[in-house]
């Protein structure tokens, strides 16, 4: 009698439970449906390797543009990486479910996007930060239809143009793009006939160069020497050796970047004594030299290759950004490619789910805007970013020289204004053109859709002055 | 196989083989977490068979070898050259070859295991030291070669191999759940494989070579001749570990052979143990889990470091752990649980444990 008593009350607690939980179910399956289901976001950046700066600056950048458009709380002013809540594009909850740590190489790129798109079921990818990572989510992405992706600040050129999935959006320009308008600022201005290159032997380093060596070539400029130095490379005595000596040629182009641009001017000092900061035009990583006391106060003077923003120009729309970030997370430079381009790509997808509520998939890709209003650093079209047919943004680029602020730093200021550059240089880079590589671009004179249509920019102004 | 004749120990292991065995096989269908079927299931299966092909050549060679993660990548990058496509809505990098892809398949295995021959051949002579030396060379060229000849590979490897796979096995990524079978299916015959071939004349006398080279150079043994086809046939057993890894992540870059994903593999395989091969997955195993759920964004209070110093807390702690395994139980996980094995039995029946020269080899 008494184990029947037993039995029967263990069978009433599991009927009881049971029931509570199909009541459970019911209920919040019920309030659920009706409201929209939340998005879930990842945000893929580097926080090892040579850009591990990159982190906590793209993360801000993203969450800077949900708190703008979408009523983001931000967890942490000073640490964007503690999280964000609230946010909502319109009547789309988003959900930021982790984000990425990748050391700009592929093998941990695998494992991170793995982690974050089918661990954490993201349905959207913010990033990813460098070159060869976003070769590899090009690539992920073809494989992956119901997953949207857009680039983080990735320079590389393949994703968008030989890859170019129908899933896949960037937002600002590659790195070719960045450097429109350099090498034609050398020929003119500085009068280069001859130059010699040294890259990253990488996807990233070798689109940067691409940029800088179809400029030069198409008005005229001969590039007598490529020089490649792996990645992650301390020691760069031997690759400043294989440059020809100042004497040979009337300059120098670097996309050397992350660690390894002062090492490898160090290294050229070394070699072959004082540099002339005329022979010397950098991409975007001349820019960060300020931070190294001893080698930027030597490349005063010095030509930079933009990243897409322009520091020290002054518009209201560019000012009203700079005045929002600054507030929400002041120790995150605005002004900084790396935070200006998440920004970018978080305000595009707050636009989109704003178009069509809790869209993902196909969906969210053709609800994704083509062009932008209004984004801060763009000044043609009436402020309008538009992307071309394969996703990649049509940007107004700015080149810059290095100067020495009034405090006494050593800082990039702009100097030139190039409208309009699109990702194919006028034709020269096409889907079944090789991407970017050690022999990619030849040396050729073209004339680019900005040849001749540079604009000077003096104290923060742009002015309708053009180079000649 | 005569279960009746299985000593206790054999019948305790071989039930929780056949266990998990039927748990992995019937995973999938079961519904349970889609990450752990994709992600930790097949990196386990995969990189267990490359740390087999390294605890084959460490049990039965007597050769620790460091160059089984190099040749895992060729085997990948010899597929992805051969079988991928360029052009629009191809691949971005590499020769693009574009053959069928069974061939490129066969290709990539017999290529590495050539190159694994070859290998063998160089570093045959050698023992000890010299010969983790010579491999990790072996290690280090396969990684400049792959970082510096952009035409094979470049820096970002070789991308959207998953997408060329031959027609018999069909498309990967529409259905994710055969690479699952394949992994598996490729682990258990690479594992019965290594059983089999260490029974052979030719595996009893590579153990011998690994007791005793100069007694068995004396008896006319050709010592240096067994050490290469042993290295070979681990640069097989690595191959296929490529191939899987190449249809799994989809691209296989620099970054796969270099120093730190050598010296992972090495931590499996000692951290399963390099005294058997079931440790290879076991030590896979317990290295997958812990890589992804310890991931860099882990704050281990005191173990940080302040996060790029130690390269976040994840390399931090699988260190330690690995100190302490080497430390409390050099012959990792299996010697741990054969410890553990021999005390429980004791004190049940009375008996003493069968002594190890007595236990047959397993």
């Amino acid at each position: 009698m008494k184990t029947h008593k037993l039995r029967s009350w263990k069978a009433a607690v599991v009927l009881a439970v049971a029931a509570a939980a199909v009541a459970v179910w019911a209920t919040t399956s019920l309030a659920a449906s009706g409201a929209v289901k939340p998005v879930k976001v990842a945000i893929m950046t580097d926080c090892k390797g040579a850009f591990a700066f990159g982190y906590e600056e793209d993360i801000g950048g993203a969450q800077g543009a949900f708190a703008r458009f979408a009523g983001g709380v931000t967890k942490s002013h000073a640490k964007p990486s503690a999280g964000m809540t609230g946010i909502k594009a319109g009547q789309t909850p988003i959900q930021i479910v982790g984000y990425g740590c990748g050391n700009d190489t592929v093998p941990l790129a695998v494992t991170e996007t793995k982690r974050l798109m089918e661990k954490l079921n993201a349905d959207v990818e913010i990033g990813p930060l460098s070159g060869d990572e976003a070769v590899y989510t090009a690539n992920y992405a073809k494989a992956h239809p119901t997953k949207v992706f857009i680039i983080g600040t990735a320079g590389s050129q393949d994703p968008t143009m030989q890859i170019h999935p129908n899933n896949m959006f960037r937002y600002h320009g590659d790195g070719a793009q960045w450097n429109a308008g350099i090498g034609e600022i050398a020929y003119k201005k500085l009068g280069w006939r001859k130059a010699a290159i040294i890259e990253d032997d990488y996807s990233f380093g070798w689109t940067s160069a691409a940029g800088m060596i179809a400029d030069f070539c198409a008005v005229g400029g001969d590039i007598v020497k490529r020089v490649f130095a792996p990645l992650n490379t301390t020691d760069y005595a031997p690759f400043v050796r294989q440059l020809p000596p100042p004497n040979q040629v009337d300059g120098y182009f670097s996309t050397i970047g992350g660690t390894g641009t002062s090492a490898m001017l160090k290294a050229f000092e070394q070699a072959y004594g004082k540099p002339e900061p005329k022979q010397w035009i950098g991409n975007l990583f001349f820019g960060f030299l300020g931070a190294d006391k001893v080698v930027a106060p030597k490349f005063v003077g010095s030509y930079v290759g933009g990243f897409g923003n322009a520091p020290g120009v002054h518009t209201p729309t560019m000012d009203a950004y700079r005045a929002f970030m600054n507030k929400l997370y002041p120790k995150l430079p605005a002004d900084d490619g790396f935070v200006y381009n998440y920004y970018m790509a978080a305000w595009a997808l707050v636009q989109g789910l704003q178009k069509a509520p809790g869209a993902t998939g196909a969906k969210l890709d053709a609800a994704l805007p083509r062009a932008i209003k209004g984004a801060p650093f763009q000044l043609s079209g009436g402020g309008v970013l538009h992307l071309d047919s394969r996703r990649q943004a049509i940007q107004d680029e700015y080149q810059l020289q290095l100067v020495k602020n009034p405090d006494g730093s050593v800082g990039p200021t702009v100097v030139a204004y190039v409208p309009t550059v699109d990702q194919s240089f006028g034709g020269l880079f096409t889907p079944s053109s090789p991407p970017p590589g050690r022999t990619q671009p030849p040396c050729k004179k073209v004339v680019t859709p900005w040849q001749g249509k540079i604009q000077v920019v003096t104290n923060g102004k742009v002015t309708t002055q053009v180079i000649k | 196989m005569n279960p009746a004749s299985w000593t206790r120990r054999q019948q305790v292991e071989r039930t929780i083989a056949a266990v998990a065995l039927v748990l992995v096989i019937i995973w999938p269908a079961a519904g349970f977490s889609s990450y752990w079927t994709h992600q930790i299931l097949i990196e386990t299966f995969l990189f267990g068979i490359a740390a087999s092909s390294l605890i084959f050549l460490s049990a039965y060679g007597g050769m620790v070898s460091l160059a089984q993660t190099a040749l895992f990548g060729i085997a990948g990058i010899i597929l992805g050259n051969i079988a991928t496509k360029g052009g629009p809505g191809g691949t971005s990098k590499g020769l693009h070859l574009g053959w069928d892809p069974t061939l490129a398949l066969i290709v990539a295995i017999v290529g590495t295991t050539i190159i694994g021959l070859i290998g063998g051949a160089v570093a045959s002579r050698s023992t000890g030291i010299y010969f983790l030396m010579i491999t990790l060379t072996y290690s280090v060229i396969a990684t400049y070669t792959l970082g510096q000849v952009t035409k094979i590979s470049g820096f970002s490897g070789i991308g959207g191999i998953n997408r060329y796979t031959p027609g018999w096995i069909g498309n990967l990524l529409a259905h994710p759940n055969r690479l699952y079978y394949i992994a598996l299916g490729t682990a258990i015959v690479v594992y019965v494989l290594i059983r089999l071939v260490i029974r052979t004349p030719f595996g009893i006398s590579l153990q011998g070579v690994r007791d005793e080279p100069i007694r068995m150079s004396s008896l006319g043994y050709a010592v240096p001749l067994h050490r290469t086809l042993a290295f070979g046939f681990a640069a097989f057993i690595a191959a296929l570990a490529g191939v899987l890894y190449a249809w799994w992540a989809g691209q296989v870059a620099p970054g796969d052979v270099d120093l730190p994903q050598t010296i992972s593999l090495l931590i499996m395989a000692v951290i399963g143990g390099l005294i058997r091969i079931e440790g290879a997955w076991v030590g896979a195993f317990a290295f997958i889990i812990m890589q992804n759920y310890i991931t860099s964004n882990t704050h281990v209070p005191l173990l940080g470091f302040g996060g790029t110093l130690f390269g976040g807390s994840f390399n931090t702690i699988i260190g330690i752990i690995f100190l302490v395994i080497v430390v409390v139980s050099p012959d990792g996980l299996m010697g741990l649980w054969g410890r553990i094995f021999e005390t429980r039995h004791r004190p049940d029946t009375g008996e003493s444990p069968p002594t190890p020269a007595a236990e047959p080899a397993n």
